[in-house]
């Protein structure tokens, strides 16, 4: 096939060689000034050792000037200091939240693609729904039910509970929040995987006398491993970086999470610099799954060419 | 986009004048004694004699060193006689909420401009805001305690004193104030002491003062200002760590942050929503400013009555927080005509009336005094607490102008409180 | 294939002389008469995942329809129900109206609402338009083009894709507010920054398509008489289609939707957008008009989607599968 593509291509007309590549450039180009450019401004920023008369730090592009004062406070602070609680929150918020992800998006994805026979396109359309709801409406949803008067206070109080106050700074509703948020962006990709799982695999595994637990624990569960873990990845990923969901449905400095210390600090002047060493810090640990996910997507874009 | 970090107008709008080690290591030499005649923001390496403008450093306006803020050569006030701009909107930054929307509609009436509030919760906020690259803005609403950064970090501009005829409404001591004399930059715009808002039909003992936020029975019921000086300030004077709120001492300061870790556990909340989360019932206590109190009536939720609210500040006058805001100019602002306007409407007395029926907030100007406020009703008795009289701010404690490296401490032990202590 | 889980339990797997595979007793037992287990019938309908699916469906979806239910509420409560109006939609003009002064549309209403709307869906369509052939554009740039350069741009043009939005706003914010100054935060930083974030995924989606279409109808063309160019437009532009329409939705939604990368970028109250809108005033004093504000948006975005539905499901006609599935294809 690249054979027959090369000779038409060089035959027909040498000047389209440049053509992929030009075409290339517009979006590459792109992304350079207005993504790598401002991933390095991030470093400019935590790693400058200037201020200006409002004491906001004055980036140091160049590398020579760099001063890692800041970062090493920052990382001082992350393991015993001012963030680390900060850290333990996400960590554990954001791991119970991709539990539940799992517990309740698997069985659910699995039964579109896979069970659901004469309602499947309605299935998926109401799957899909949230997915094309805004964001910040769902959360204001909730804001709503959760208030003091709100519905939810209604059926504790008609079960004889006290009322609570959800909205007070509990950790299980900032939780719950960020289930109800990101699980739609579990569900949908894996989904879209498990929909495309061979179904004469499953056949075989029944006809050959597995029961359901067993064909599913021995075939559909592996089959589907890397699809969960594609899908865990990119519910990981906005959750990390989530400061939104937390100060909607809390924002106590009791639930803080750290995407909410980088946004203060970002947004304000004198704790910039700190804001910045936070998005590195933070992108450090997030590199991790962006690594293996688009060692993933790369294999799988390799094998599908 | 080709880009030369070195090229001069690429550089970043104001010279490099601090290392930040040196606000890092604290406020070593920022305590150095407050009061003496026009204290300069220390900057290290920089004698504080070089040109205004091309030196970063600024002058700590004090009651009893009063400061005139310099005009700069390329900073000057705008033209006499000027007809407003026709100009769609007047950009308004401000707190949420700090301006009565009826005011702000009979402005678009009359001068044809929509008046858009972009809002911030505190002054760190408002100077991000201002200072970005590109940013316009016509009026902004900044207190003492960030006139000089402004002024000589060239965000202000000078007024036209000849557009700003109402000026003279203005309570004597702020025609001419001690962190602005001759009002070049600034005209008054509120007054107002900080203390706590309560709901009084659920709080015990109200004379706890301060120290209701610290007690239990109120805990996921109270909050604090999301502001570091008054926060941090609330709980040195709470639990007498000091009478001087605006001390560079990192030991004080770590001190009343220890104290506000305490309400952590508490589940305080940290925000400037109190006249409406007090008075709808979110909260039983808030730090708050006295306007918030006053401007709570308007909501109540159903079955609360204004009885309902209260406001603590301190029976001594001398431990009283009092404070004041002013509105300035911008010098970004592409219709400096039709801010001047804006400004001299707002010190108009009727305006200022319904400004103050909505905000809550005295406006200091001598017709609108104490007692006429509270005979026209909008005080009622149990707020009388709330009120402020000019003789007040003679004893009361005030915030001032911090060097940066003071102002950092505040904000890095106050970050370190909203980030959940540790 | 052979080690796919198939052993009873407690039995060892047996084989005869030729290899074949021997089933131990219990499989080749005959069912029982009448009644069988559930966990033993694999063919019976799945009860319990349908109970956890349309539970979830409701958890899901019936917060959204309460929170459109308060935009009807006749009360500045977002939480109790007091009765029907809809004033918070138009024309709380009345003195001591509930909505006076707040309601989305109408004389007696509040401006800063719709300017927000209007600022989100301009931004939504402008961001579609500059995104989407650009986009496009390196999709097949990427795909076609093989080279060391190309893994190389193949791998910055997937970042965006699983950077947090909370790192990309607070990156371009930083660069925005220090090296160019010149663009300055407010609509054009808004642009930039939606765009920024929308080119990797309509990457994503487009090249999904060209894969699968592979290059034998360019190569027929181009062996035809056409040249590369004309290939492109006549032929392969024509079946990316519902991939680039796909995306360009894809891509308002998520503009409409984006809410981090918004916030770090506009400048004044005169370029907020509606969840930037949204999010500010729930901190401070939320009323229903929020409530309705959200719904005229959802109302929006699903008549879009039903448009593209219907787009799709027409030019699908008779190429088998679904235009649903075209719209869950996206496998980010």
């Amino acid at each position: 096939m690249a054979v027959t593509e090369a000779t038409a291509g060089g035959r027909k007309d040498a000047a389209t060689r440049f053509l992929w590549p030009s075409l290339a450039v517009p979006g590459t180009a792109w992304l350079l000034v207005l993504f790598v450019v401002p991933f390095y401004g991030i470093m400019a920023v935590a790693f400058s050792s200037q201020l200006n008369i409002l004491g906001q730090p004055i980036p140091a592009w160049n590398p020579l000037n760099w001063d890692f004062t800041v970062m090493g406070q920052v990382i001082d602070q992350s393991i015993n200091g001012t963030y680390r609680s900060a850290w333990e929150h996400t960590f554990i918020y954001t791991g119970i939240a991709m539990s539940v992800c799992v517990l309740v998006g698997y069985p659910v994805a699995y039964y579109v693609a896979r069970l659901a026979r004469g309602n499947r396109g309605l299935l998926l359309a109401l799957i899909l729904a949230p997915w094309w709801i805004n964001y910040l409406t769902r959360m204001l949803a909730w804001v709503g039910i959760l208030g003091d008067e709100g519905y939810a206070n209604d059926i504790v109080g008609f079960f004889g509970f006290a009322k609570v106050d959800w909205l007070g700074g509990q950790w299980y509703v900032v939780v719950l929040a960020l289930v109800y948020g990101y699980l739609p962006f579990f569900i949908v990709p894996l989904y879209a995987y498990l929909d495309r799982i061979d179904q004469r695999l499953i056949e075989a595994s029944r006809d050959l006398g597995a029961n359901t637990f067993r064909t599913f624990f021995r075939v559909t569960l592996p089959l589907s491993r890397i699809g969960v873990i594609t899908a865990l990845v990119l519910t990981a990923l906005p959750m990390f970086g989530d400061y939104y969901t937390n100060t909607l449905v809390s924002n106590s400095p009791t639930t803080v999470m750290v995407g909410n210390s980088i946004e203060e600090s970002i947004q304000s002047g004198f704790s910039r610099g700190q804001g910045a060493s936070l998005v590195l810090l933070l992108s450090a640990v997030l590199l991790i799954f962006m690594a293996y996910y688009l060692i993933l997507t790369v294999r799988a874009s390799r094998e599908a060419r | 986009m080709p880009f030369d970090p070195s090229s001069p107008d690429r550089a970043p709008q104001w010279r490099p004048q601090l290392h930040r080690r040196d606000v890092l290591k604290g406020g070593a030499f920022a305590a150095a004694g407050l009061g003496a005649a026009p204290l300069l923001a220390a900057c290290g390496g920089d004698d504080g004699n070089s040109p205004a403008g091309s030196s970063g450093a600024y002058p700590l306006a004090r009651p009893d060193a009063p400061v005139t803020l310099p005009i700069f050569d390329d900073n000057q006030p705008i033209e006499s006689g000027l007809q407003p701009e026709k100009a769609d909107a007047l950009r308004v930054l401000n707190y949420a909420d700090y301006m009565a929307p009826g005011v702000m509609k009979d402005f678009q009436e009359k001068y044809g401009a929509e008046v858009q509030v972009t809002p911030y919760n505190n002054y760190d906020e408002m100077l991000t805001k201002i200072s970005a690259p590109g940013a316009e803005f016509d009026v902004v609403f900044p207190g003492p305690s960030v006139m000089s950064r402004m002024v000589y970090g060239k965000l202000l501009q000078p007024f036209q004193q000849s557009y700003l005829p109402n000026l003279k409404n203005a309570w004597p001591e702020y025609q001419d104030p001690w962190y602005d004399q001759g009002s070049q930059y600034s005209v008054p715009y509120t007054v107002y002491t900080t203390g706590i808002g309560y709901r009084s039909d659920r709080v015990s003992d109200p004379s706890e003062g301060y120290k209701m936020l610290w007690n239990p029975e109120y805990s996921g019921k109270m909050g604090v200002l999301d502001d570091a000086g008054e926060a941090l300030g609330m709980a040195m004077l709470a639990w007498d760590i000091t009478q001087d709120i605006n001390t560079g001492d990192p030991e004080l300061i770590n001190a009343a942050k220890d104290k506000l870790n305490e309400l952590i556990p508490l589940g305080v909340k940290v925000d400037i929503t109190q006249y409406e989360t007090i008075a709808n019932g979110k909260f039983t206590v808030h730090q708050a400013w006295s306007g918030d109190m006053i401007a709570a009536r308007w909501y109540l939720a159903q079955g609360a009555t204004t009885e309902d609210l209260g406001y603590w500040v301190p029976e001594s006058k001398s431990d009283v927080v009092i404070g004041n805001d002013n509105i300035c100019i911008p010098k970004s602002s592409p219709s400096p005509v039709l801010a001047h306007t804006f400004l001299n409407e707002v010190l108009d007395n009727q305006i200022a009336e319904k400004n103050f029926n909505w905000n809550g907030y005295q406006p200091p100007l001598d017709k609108l005094n104490a007692e006429y406020l509270i005979d026209e009703g909008y005080i009622t008795e149990n707020l009388m607490s709330a009120v402020v009289v000019p003789e007040d701010f003679a004893t009361g404690i005030k915030f001032y102008e911090q060097t940066p490296a003071v102002e950092n401490l505040y904000l890095a032990a106050f970050q370190e409180f909203q980030s959940g202590g540790n | 294939m052979t080690t796919v889980g198939i052993d009873a339990p407690g039995a060892e797997k047996t084989w005869d002389d030729t290899g074949r595979y021997v089933p131990p007793p219990a499989a080749i037992k005959p069912p029982k008469k009448g009644f069988v287990p559930p966990w033993r019938n694999p063919w019976r309908r799945p009860y319990v995942l349908a109970t956890i699916t349309w539970l979830y469906i409701l958890w899901s979806l019936v917060p959204v329809l309460i929170a459109i239910q308060f935009s009807f509420n006749d009360s500045r409560s977002r939480s109790s129900w007091n009765g029907f109006t809809t004033e918070w939609y138009c024309c709380g003009t009345e003195e001591g109206s509930i909505a006076e002064g707040t309601s989305v549309f109408g004389a007696g209403a509040n401006d800063a609402l719709l300017t927000a709307l209007q600022n989100s869906l301009t931004l939504g369509v402008v961001t579609t338009l500059i995104a989407v052939p650009i986009g496009t554009a390196l999709a097949l740039g990427l795909t076609r083009w093989r080279s060391r350069t190309s893994n190389v741009a193949n791998a910055v043009s997937l970042f965006p894709l699983v950077t947090p939005e909370l790192v990309l706003g607070s990156a371009l914010y930083l660069v925005i507010t220090t090296l160019y100054t010149q663009i300055g935060l407010g609509r054009n930083a808004l642009i930039l920054g939606h765009v920024t974030f929308s080119i990797s995924f309509i990457l994503v989606i487009v090249r999904g398509r060209l894969v699968s279409i592979g290059s034998e109808f360019e190569t027929a063309a181009q062996d035809l008489g056409a040249t590369r160019i004309q290939a492109i437009r006549t032929v392969l532009l024509p079946m990316l289609i519902p991939a680039i329409f796909a995306s360009a939705m894809i891509t308002f939604a998520a503009s409409l939707d984006d809410f981090v990368v918004s916030n770090f970028l506009f400048g004044d109250a005169s370029q907020i957008t509606v969840p930037v809108l949204l999010y500010s005033a729930v901190k401070a004093a939320p009323s229903p008009a929020l409530n309705a504000l959200a719904t005229i948006l959802l109302m929006g975005t699903l008549t879009a989607l039903l448009l593209t539905y219907l787009v799709l499901r027409l030019r699908r006609r008779g190429e088998g599968g679904s235009a649903l599935d075209d719209l869950a294809g996206v496998e980010m």
